[in-house]
C-alpha cells in the first residue's frame, strides 16, 4: 500500500512540475534565435504553413503530396517530429482518424494534444459541402460524418486556411505576429490575385470580390464595375458546365467553385472498389451526358477508370490532389494552376 | 511555493474539468467497438491440432492440450472495446472478451496521457509490449494463428503475456525513435511465469514477473522506408506442479525463475498506393527462454528433492505479407522451434529433442477497413516424443469490427 501511495504521489508531482514547465516554455518562444517546429498532416498544410511561418518556422509533413491522405501510417520517425513539435496542424473532419490520435499519443508531447495551444485544426470556419443529413452508418462506404473533408482544393477554403494558421502562430510565437500577420496578407493577395487578377483584386479588393464569388452574384457584380476579371476565374470559364466523372469524391470543392459538373463516380460509395454493375452504368451515364473526362488521384488503382475510358472514349486524368502530388507542382497556385491546366488541355471548350 | 501550486493545480482542475462535463454530456461517452473474430479450420493430423501442439518436444505442456481448435468452425472471440479519456490525465480502456468457454477482462488499463519528458506510466491488466507480436491482439495478426514460438512458450491463443501490473516507458528526446519501457507484473503466465504459491512450493508475494524491452528506430532517408528493431527480456518467479507418470496424481513440484529474451524486427515498404497496394513488411522475431526449476518435493523419486531442472529452448519465425491488389494481401511465415532444445532433468540425465519447423502462406481480402477474410495454408513438421509427423492445416478466418476502433500501432 505505502508503495502504492508513493507511485501515486510521484505520478501526481510531475503532472505538477510539467505544468510548471509549461509556463517556462512559453517563455522559451521568446528566444528570437529559435524557430517553431511544426508537423502537418498534409503537404498542403505544410506549403501553407510556410508560407505564413517563413524563416521561424521548420515544417514536416506527414504524407507525401502524392499519398492517400486517408491511410498514413504513425512511423517511428513521424513520431520523434511529433514529440518535438510546437505546433501540429491537421486537416480535421476525420481525414486523418487512422493516424492522428496514434501519432499525438505516441508523441508524449503535451504540447500538441487536442485543446492546447500546440494543436490546430484548420477545418475551422471553411466553407463544408457534403455534411450528411439524417443518419450516417458505415453502408454508406467512408462517409465522413462532419462533411467531406477535401476541402482544400477551393482557393476560398485556403484563404481561411491561411487565417487560422496565421492566427495560431501568432498566438504561440507573439513576438513574431508582425511577420505572421504579414506573411498571411501576402499570402491571400497571392491567392486572390491568381483567383482574380490582379487588376481586379487591386481595384475591388479581393474580400470584396469573395463576398461576391460565394454568394453567386461575382459575374453580375462585376458588369456594373469598369474592371475585367482575370486569374483563374476567366482561364477556367471554358470549363463550366464540363460533364466529368470523378474516382473519389476528392474534387467536389474544385468542380463546384470552378462549375464543373459531376457526372457520376467511379467508386460507387466512397471508399468502396466498384463492381461491373455499378462501372455499366457509369458508362451508360456518362456516353448519354456525354463526359469525356475522369479525374482521378495519383494513388488510387487506375484499372477501373482505365476500363470505363476504354468503353466510352474518355480520357483519364490523373493529377495532384496536393501539394508535391506532381513534380511540377511545388506550392498551393501552382496546384490549382495544375488542375485547371490539365482539364483544360483534355475538354476546355 | 511549487507544492502550493501543485496543490492548487490538483483541486482546481479537476473542479474546472467537471463544470465543463455538466455542459455538453452527450460528448463523454465513451468509444465502443466490437471485434467479431471466427474461423473454419481444418487439419489431418492423428488426434488434432491440440495434442500435436502439447506434445512438441522440448515444449511439451499438458495445458496446451487443452487449446486447440476443432476440425469445423470455431469462434476465436468477440472483443469489446471501450475507451475514453478519463479526465485531463489518463486515458483508459476495457476489452471485456467473450470466448466459447466463458468471459474475461483481456485488458483494462489506466494510462497517463501529459507526463513530461516523454514518459508514461500505464496500470491495470495489460498485454506487454514484449517482443512484437506479444502485444497486438487476436485481430491485428498477420496470420490466423500465432508463430510456433510463441504459441508453444506463451501460448494459449490470445492469452500470451497479459498480466495485471505497472508498466512505465521512455521516449527519448533523441533524433531518432528509441522508446524503452520496464513493467512489474503479477506473474500469471500458466505455461511461462506460473505461481501456486502452496505447499509443498514456496509463497513469493506479487510482482513476480519483471520485464524490460527496447525499441529503436533509425531514421531512413527515404520515408517509403520504415525499420524498426527491439530487444526485450522478461524474468519471473515459475512454479510447476506435474504427474510425470501419468497416473493422474500430481507427483513433482518445481520452483525457480524462468527467463525469456527476445529480438525483433519489422520492415515496411509503403508504396504510397491506396489500400495496401504495393505495401511490404518484413518482420521476424527470436526467443529465447532459459529455465532454472529447483524441485521442490518429489513423490517418485524423492531423491531429486533439491536438485535441478534446467531447460533452454528457442524459436524463431521470419514473415512478409505483400499488397498484391488494392485491399488483397499475400503472406509468407516460416517457423522454426527448437534449434537450442536442451533438457537437463533433476536426474542429470541431458535430453536434447530435434526441432520442428512448419510454413505458412495465407491470401487475405479485406474489404474495408472493418472486415477481414483470410485463407490460410501451413505444413508443419513437429517433432513429438519419439515420432515425428508432418500436418497439414487450413483455415478460413473472417474478422469484423464494428463501431468506432482506434487504428493500430506500427
Amino acid at each position: 500500500m505505502k508503495r502504492l501511495m508513493l507511485v501515486i504521489m510521484l505520478v501526481m508531482s510531475t503532472i505538477g512540475l510539467e505544468w510548471i514547465e509549461d509556463k517556462e516554455l512559453n517563455v522559451c518562444f521568446a528566444d528570437a534565435s529559435q524557430s517553431l517546429r511544426v508537423l502537418t498532416t498534409t503537404s498542403d498544410l505544410k506549403s501553407i504553413t510556410e508560407e505564413i511561418g517563413g524563416k521561424y518556422v521548420q515544417v514536416t509533413s506527414i504524407c507525401a503530396g502524392n499519398q492517400d491522405p486517408h491511410f498514413a501510417e504513425a512511423k517511428p520517425s513521424i513520431i520523434v517530429n511529433a514529440r518535438k513539435a510546437d505546433l501540429l496542424v491537421v486537416i480535421g473532419l476525420e481525414l486523418e482518424v487512422g493516424y492522428e490520435p496514434l501519432i499525438i499519443e505516441g508523441a508524449r508531447n503535451a504540447k500538441i494534444k487536442p485543446g492546447a495551444d500546440g494543436y490546430l485544426d484548420v477545418s475551422d470556419g471553411v466553407l463544408l459541402r457534403e455534411l450528411p443529413t439524417g443518419k450516417v452508418d458505415r453502408s454508406m462506404g467512408d462517409v465522413h460524418p462532419f462533411g467531406n473533408p477535401h476541402y482544400w482544393l477551393d482557393p476560398y477554403n485556403a484563404r481561411i486556411m491561411s487565417q487560422n494558421i496565421s492566427n495560431r502562430l501568432q498566438k504561440i510565437d507573439p513576438t513574431r505576429s508582425a511577420d505572421y500577420q504579414a506573411n498571411y496578407q501576402a499570402f491571400i493577395k497571392k491567392i486572390d490575385e491568381a483567383m482574380f487578377g490582379a487588376e481586379a483584386t487591386a481595384k475591388i479588393g479581393g474580400d470584396k470580390l469573395w463576398e461576391q464569388e460565394i454568394s453567386g452574384k461575382l459575374d453580375e457584380f462585376i458588369k456594373g464595375q469598369e474592371v475585367q476579371l482575370g486569374g483563374w476565374i476567366e482561364k477556367a470559364r471554358p470549363l463550366r458546365g464540363l460533364k466529368i466523372v470523378i474516382f473519389h469524391r476528392s474534387w467536389t470543392y474544385f468542380t463546384n467553385r470552378f462549375g464543373l459538373s459531376t457526372t457520376g463516380e467511379i467508386e460507387p460509395k466512397p471508399g468502396i472498389p466498384p463492381g461491373p454493375g455499378h462501372l455499366k452504368d457509369l458508362i451508360q451515364k456518362m456516353k448519354s451526358e456525354n463526359a469525356r473526362i475522369i479525374l482521378m488521384e495519383t494513388f488510387y488503382d487506375r484499372k477501373s477508370s482505365d476500363f470505363v475510358a476504354n468503353q466510352t472514349g474518355a480520357s483519364v486524368a490523373i493529377c495532384a490532389l496536393s501539394v508535391g502530388g506532381k513534380a511540377e507542382v511545388n506550392d498551393y497556385i501552382s496546384l490549382i494552376d495544375h488542375l485547371i491546366n490539365h482539364l483544360l488541355k483534355l475538354g476546355g471548350k | 511555493m511549487r507544492y502550493i501550486i501543485i496543490l492548487l493545480y490538483l483541486f482546481l482542475l479537476p473542479a474546472l474539468v467537471l463544470g465543463q462535463q455538466a455542459q455538453k454530456q452527450g460528448y463523454f461517452n465513451p468509444d465502443i467497438s466490437v471485434i467479431a473474430d471466427t474461423f473454419y479450420q481444418s487439419d489431418n493430423s492423428k488426434d488434432g491440432m491440440a495434442n500435436i501442439l502439447s506434445n512438441v518436444s522440448g515444449f511439451n505442456h499438458p495445458l496446451n492440450a487443452e487449446f486447440g481448435p476443432d476440425n469445423g468452425f470455431n469462434m476465436n472471440e468477440l472483443e469489446i472495446f471501450i475507451s475514453a479519456n478519463v479526465d485531463a490525465y489518463f486515458k483508459g480502456w476495457a476489452i471485456p472478451v467473450l470466448e466459447p468457454d466463458g468471459a474475461e477482462m483481456e485488458e483494462a488499463v489506466i494510462q497517463t496521457t501529459g507526463l513530461p519528458y516523454g514518459l508514461q506510466l500505464k496500470a491495470g491488466k495489460f498485454f506487454s509490449d514484449f517482443g512484437r507480436v506479444n502485444p497486438q491482439h487476436l485481430h491485428a495478426w498477420d496470420f490466423s494463428d500465432l508463430p510456433l514460438i510463441y504459441r508453444l512458450t506463451l501460448g494459449v491463443e490470445a492469452e500470451g503475456l497479459n498480466d495485471n501490473g505497472l508498466q512505465v516507458s521512455w521516449l527519448a528526446p533523441t533524433d531518432y525513435y528509441i522508446l524503452t519501457g520496464l513493467e512489474m507484473l503479477q506473474g500469471n503466465n500458466e505455461l511461462m511465469f506460473n505461481y501456486v504459491g502452496e505447499d509443498p512450493l514456496p509463497e513469493k508475494a506479487g510482482p513476480r514477473l519483471f520485464i524490460g524491452w527496447v525499441k529503436f528506430a533509425p531514421n531512413l532517408s527515404n520515408p517509403q522506408h520504415a525499420l524498426q528493431l527491439g530487444i526485450s527480456g522478461a524474468s519471473g518467479i515459475h512454479q510447476e506442479i506435474l504427474d510425470n507418470d501419468a497416473d493422474g496424481t500430481d507427483d513433482q513440484w518445481l520452483s525457480g525463475i524462468n527467463q525469456f529474451w527476445g529480438l525483433d524486427f519489422v520492415y515496411k515498404y509503403d508504396s504510397l498506393k491506396s489500400y495496401g497496394q504495393g505495401k511490404w513488411v518484413v518482420q521476424g522475431e527470436y526467443l529465447n527462454f532459459h529455465r532454472n526449476l529447483e524441485v521442490e518435493q518429489d513423490t517418485l523419486t524423492p531423491l531429486s528433492v533439491g536438485k535441478n531442472r534446467k531447460d533452454t529452448q528457442d524459436g524463431f519465425y521470419l514473415q512478409a505479407t505483400y499488397g498484391f491488389l488494392p485491399r488483397w494481401r499475400l503472406g509468407l511465415r516460416y517457423d522454426q522451434v527448437g534449434l537450442i532444445n536442451q533438457m537437463e532433468l533433476p536426474s542429470g540425465l541431458i535430453e536434447s529433442p530435434d526441432a520442428s519447423n512448419r510454413i505458412t502462406a495465407m491470401t487475405d481480402w479485406s474489404l474495408t477497413e472493418f472486415s477481414r477474410i483470410r485463407f490460410q495454408f501451413s505444413q508443419g513438421n513437429y517433432e513429438l516424443a519419439g515420432r515425428d509427423e508432418k500436418v497439414s492445416q487450413v483455415f478460413l478466418n473472417m474478422v469484423i469490427s464494428l463501431g468506432a476502433h482506434g487504428a493500430h500501432k506500427f
